[in-house]
């Protein structure tokens, strides 16, 4: 460990990231790039139809390439205690029994591990594999099946919906999403070492080392300590980081297997069907305003795909009851199982779902009634409670964002009616939206350890998956230490240190801030302690009584009552002293509700003739408490908003209804942003901190720079044109058919 | 070609339990089966190469079908090049060729004796980082760090190429360089840091 450290070789740039040198230079190492000794390789083979049972297979050939070392399916897998039967399956939460069952539930579902000394023998001897199957009938189609499903109501019911069937202006539209694949550049990949029998060594692509190790220790009857997961550096997640996916388990399996270490890295085709991705969905909504343009009530209606095999929930319709005081509400879900591998949580998850409907809805009520979407929206906030909880808000600026977003774009330039700016065949339009999150917090851990010389290392188990993490674990402990950062090293993602949450949901830092100040506080009291035997003045200190700065502990500002770090620790004969800390919420989720939240505003052009659109302008304008690093929130939020804009316009996850199984499972057939598509993103804060969400006063960032992004376009692209588009993604040929 | 492929795979499958079950078979017709079995499944061809990566000089054996990309990563741990899709679609493997880009994951290692290939390793000079990757540390040009090689061997050949014109034009210069984090932002200003 220690490779945040090695910047001291290269000058400093000020404000970098603290795992900039590693990723610049590539020395950072992600899972798939441990040399480990005597490695082998495993590739993973796919099933060739979408649903029945593995009849036989034929393995002669593949097994005859020189350098295969073994081949494991269902008839020869080594037993994992917790997959031994039906019932043990389901409790592991496990998902898919890898190789513990010959039913087919998706094409590409794997059925066979091939193992091998090198990577092209495994990749080779893979090739000739081949399955022969009993096939049954297979659902992939969501627009037919999704009929079959019924609703059911999800959530409290507000009001009533009699209350306002005489409401003057009404939206009642239909709106859809094809499913998006996460993508992160980095396969997911893992090096499975068994050390003992019992003892495990994972270098493993995911977002939470413990909660790897928890569900692997449940599976193999291990105790969870027993198993290290190294995740150091993570390239990209957003969401599909979040669980243990078949290839983990099948790189455990192998290594015990053949007992070696093994590697399985995914290719980027298997990815599509590996590590999940953002269900398909339709959503029906219904909204309804007096003249005034007060919102009456809400009917939101939502399915969206999961698979065969497990039940994967969305939350589509949480959203709805997080912004506007909707007085009557109504909400109903269901989910539709496909012969498609699971789906499962993806950047803004839910709520980037739901969030296109309703605000593309109310964008289409601002025409009905003439009114500016600014507006309209500024009128219908629920800027003091939550309308969910009826708890008051922490903080809720989502009006500021509203206000500084439409200064930024100058809002005023756009038109009120449709179709109003053309220059030959390009129109351009503007249009808005906003998102919001719920603002969750985690138990989380840290411990500091302090040198001499007045260096510390901060430690959580947390990963950094690109969000920054690590730089602002670096700041916060800067700021509250006043340690100069280039003596705070920081080390993440490694199951041996104070345990954290997984990070998802915008949790992070929210839960991690507060445990480095914990962790620094700990610190405190036991300087204090051996500080108060040369200088009594810190007999029975508190944390707050003391004061940490690069060299030494005084009590409070009174500068004369000062102590090296150095005298400290010589005194007590140490070379370093550790504290831990944890910190997790507590009684203010009693007190109030949290929200993070984020206006979109955009500009654009679409060309008649072709059906194009340019983005010429994207402005996200976010609140996520206090900004601890501004670089990297600023990138956080810029991000997404690439994330949004290949939602929008280019994601699908294509599916051939015929053969049952994905089509243009490549990088070349699944668009997403690339440099020339999107402009320079602008981005701003509110920079406010929330005095009660937790010690840093930040709040995550994660999901609110892609919720609202896509009804924003959408709305811009109704703006410039006339055309409504209620389909993502919104691609050139549907644009043409409109015209 | 596939379907005759797999047309003889199977016929080959099924000739292979039989003539296991026979092992008293005349000598000439196991040759035959022996020769029909190096048809189907080549043995593997390894062989001895000089390479020059990052002006060092290696001599090594590797198998043909070993891409650049792969003998980087597992064969020379030089794991800096990334790889994203490996077929050339995301630009995370992006080498320099002779002091061009290139994707080594379309590279065969076989084709590359006898030219120079500096990767992100070679990129800075013992201590001193590249200009370009200063800027990408200055700019925050990355978040995940993943693409991030590739990104920086790219704008290296973006800005000798000269096509640092105008922010539309480092967009289009440097498509063929996905970040699925979006840090685009950042990307372009740490080119046009370093074209000043």
């Amino acid at each position: 460990m220690g490779f945040f450290d090695d910047k001291s070789e290269f000058f400093n740039v000020a404000d970098a990231r603290v795992d900039g040198i590693a990723k610049v230079t590539g020395r950072g190492k992600y899972s798939a790039e441990y040399d480990v000794e005597n490695l082998c390789y495993g590739v993973l083979v796919g099933s060739t139809i979408p649903a029945g049972k593995i009849e036989s297979f034929q393995l002669d050939l593949a097994r005859q390439v020189g350098g295969v070392i073994d081949i494991i399916t269902h008839l020869n897998k080594p037993t994992i205690p917790g997959l031994a039967d039906d019932a043990k399956i389901a409790e592991s939460r496990i998902g898919l029994p890898v190789f513990h069952t010959d039913k087919i539930y998706f094409k590409g579902q794997p059925i066979a591990l091939v193992i091998a000394e090198t990577l092209e023998d495994a990749t080779y001897a893979a090739s000739l594999l081949e399955a022969e199957y009993i096939t049954e009938s297979f659902a992939v189609d969501f627009e037919m099946e999704q009929i079959k499903f019924p609703l059911s109501v999800t959530g409290k019911e507000r009001g009533s919906m009699d209350a306002w069937s005489n409401a003057p202006h009404v939206v009642e539209q239909e709106y859809t999403i094809k499913a998006e694949v996460h993508n992160p550049m980095e396969m997911h990949a893992t090096i499975a070492q068994w050390m003992a029998e019992d003892q495990l060594k994972l270098y493993d692509k995911n977002q939470g080392v413990n909660s790897v190790q928890r569900t692997i220790g449940k599976v193999y009857n291990i105790p969870p300590e027993n198993i290290e997961v190294i995740s150091e550096f993570i390239g990209g997640g957003f969401g599909s980081g979040l669980r243990v996916w078949p290839h983990t388990l099948a790189a455990i399996m192998g290594a015990k297997k053949v007992n070696r270490p093994l590697k399985v890295v995914l290719t980027r085709q298997q990815m599509f069907s590996g590590v999940g991705y953002r269900p398909e969905s339709w959503q029906r909504l219904k909204l309804g305003a007096d003249k005034d343009g007060i919102f009456l009530g809400i009917l939101h209606q939502a399915k969206h795909s999961t698979s065969v095999y497990e039940n994967f929930g969305e939350g589509i319709t949480r959203v709805t009851r997080l912004i506007y005081a909707l007085a009557n509400l109504k909400t109903e879900s269901a989910t539709v199982p496909l012969n498609l591998s699971t789906p499962t949580w993806m950047r803004g998850p839910g709520d980037c779902t739901g969030d296109f409907a309703v605000e593309s809805a109310i964008d289409e009520l601002c025409y009905q009634l003439n009114m500016d979407p600014v507006e309209i929206r500024l009128k219908n906030l629920s800027l003091e409670k939550s309308p969910e909880t009826g708890l008051p808000w922490s903080t809720n600026y989502v009006n500021e964002c509203i206000e500084k977003g439409a200064a930024m774009i100058d809002w005023k330039q756009r038109k009120s009616q449709p179709g109003q700016s053309r220059e030959g065949d390009w129109y351009t339009g503007y249009g808005m939206a906003v998102g919001m999150w719920n603002a969750g917090r985690g138990n989380a851990s840290a411990a500091v350890i302090l040198q001499k010389d007045g260096s510390i290392t901060v430690q959580t188990a947390m990963t950094d998956i690109g969000t920054g993490t690590g730089t602002a674990v670096q700041n916060i402990a800067h700021e509250v230490t006043g340690i100069p950062k280039s003596k705070i090293k920081v080390e993440l993602g490694n199951s041996n240190l104070p345990p954290a949450p997984s990070q998802g949901g915008s949790n992070g830092l929210s839960s991690v801030g507060g445990a480095v100040v914990a962790a620094i506080d700990a610190l405190k009291l036991q300087l204090a302690g051996l500080a108060s035997k040369s200088n009594t003045f810190f007999k029975e200190a508190k944390a707050t009584d003391v004061l940490l700065s690069e060299n030494g502990i005084s009590f409070q500002s009174t500068n004369n009552q000062f102590v090296s770090y150095s005298d400290i620790l010589s005194n007590a004969e140490l070379n370093s002293m550790e504290a831990e800390g944890s910190s997790g919420p507590g009684e203010e989720r009693k007190i109030y509700s949290f929200n993070s939240s984020a206006a979109h505003f955009c500009k654009l052009r679409v060309n008649s003739r072709t059906g194009k659109v340019k983005i010429e302008r994207m402005v996200c304008v976010a609140d996520g408490g206090k900004i601890v690093s501004e670089k990297p929130a600023a990138n956080q939020i810029s991000g997404a908003a690439v994330g949004g804009i290949g939602m929008t316009l280019m994601e699908a996850l294509e599916v051939d209804k015929n053969v049952g199984g994905l089509i243009a499972d490549d990088l070349a057939g699944y668009h997403f942003s690339v440099n020339a598509d999107v402009p320079m993103i602008e981005v701003a804060f509110i920079n406010k901190p929330d005095p009660n969400i937790n010690p840093s006063g930040s709040k995550g960032l994660g999901e609110v720079g892609i919720i609202g992004c896509a009804a924003a376009i959408a709305n811009a692209i109704y703006n410039a044109t006339g055309k409504r588009m209620r389909d993502l993604p919104i691609t050139p040929d549907k644009i043409l058919l409109a015209f | 070609m596939s379907l005759n492929q797999s047309f003889s795979r199977r016929f080959f499958l099924k000739t292979t339990s039989f003539t296991a079950a026979l092992a008293f078979i005349p000598k000439g017709v196991r040759s035959i089966y022996e020769e029909v079995k190096r048809f189907i499944v080549p043995s593997k061809d390894v062989i001895p190469l000089m390479v020059s990566i990052n002006k060092k000089e290696y001599s090594i054996k590797a198998d043909t079908r070993t891409t650049l990309l792969d003998l980087l990563r597992e064969d020379l741990q030089l794991t800096g090049t990334k790889k994203g899709c490996d077929h050339g679609q995301c630009g995370a493997c992006t080498v320099h060729i002779d002091g061009e880009r290139a994707l080594s994951c379309l590279t065969l290692a076989a084709m590359i004796p006898g030219k120079e290939i500096t990767t992100i390793e070679g990129l800075s000079e013992g201590d001193k980082l590249h200009p370009m990757q200063e800027a990408f540390l200055e700019c925050d040009g990355f978040q995940c760090g993943y693409c991030t090689p590739g990104q920086i061997m790219s704008a290296v050949s973006c800005v000798k190429e000269g096509h640092t014109g105008s922010v539309a034009e480092i967009k289009e210069f440097m498509s063929g360089n996905l970040c699925r984090c979006g840090a685009y932002n950042g990307i372009v200003e740490s080119i046009q840091k370093v074209a000043k």
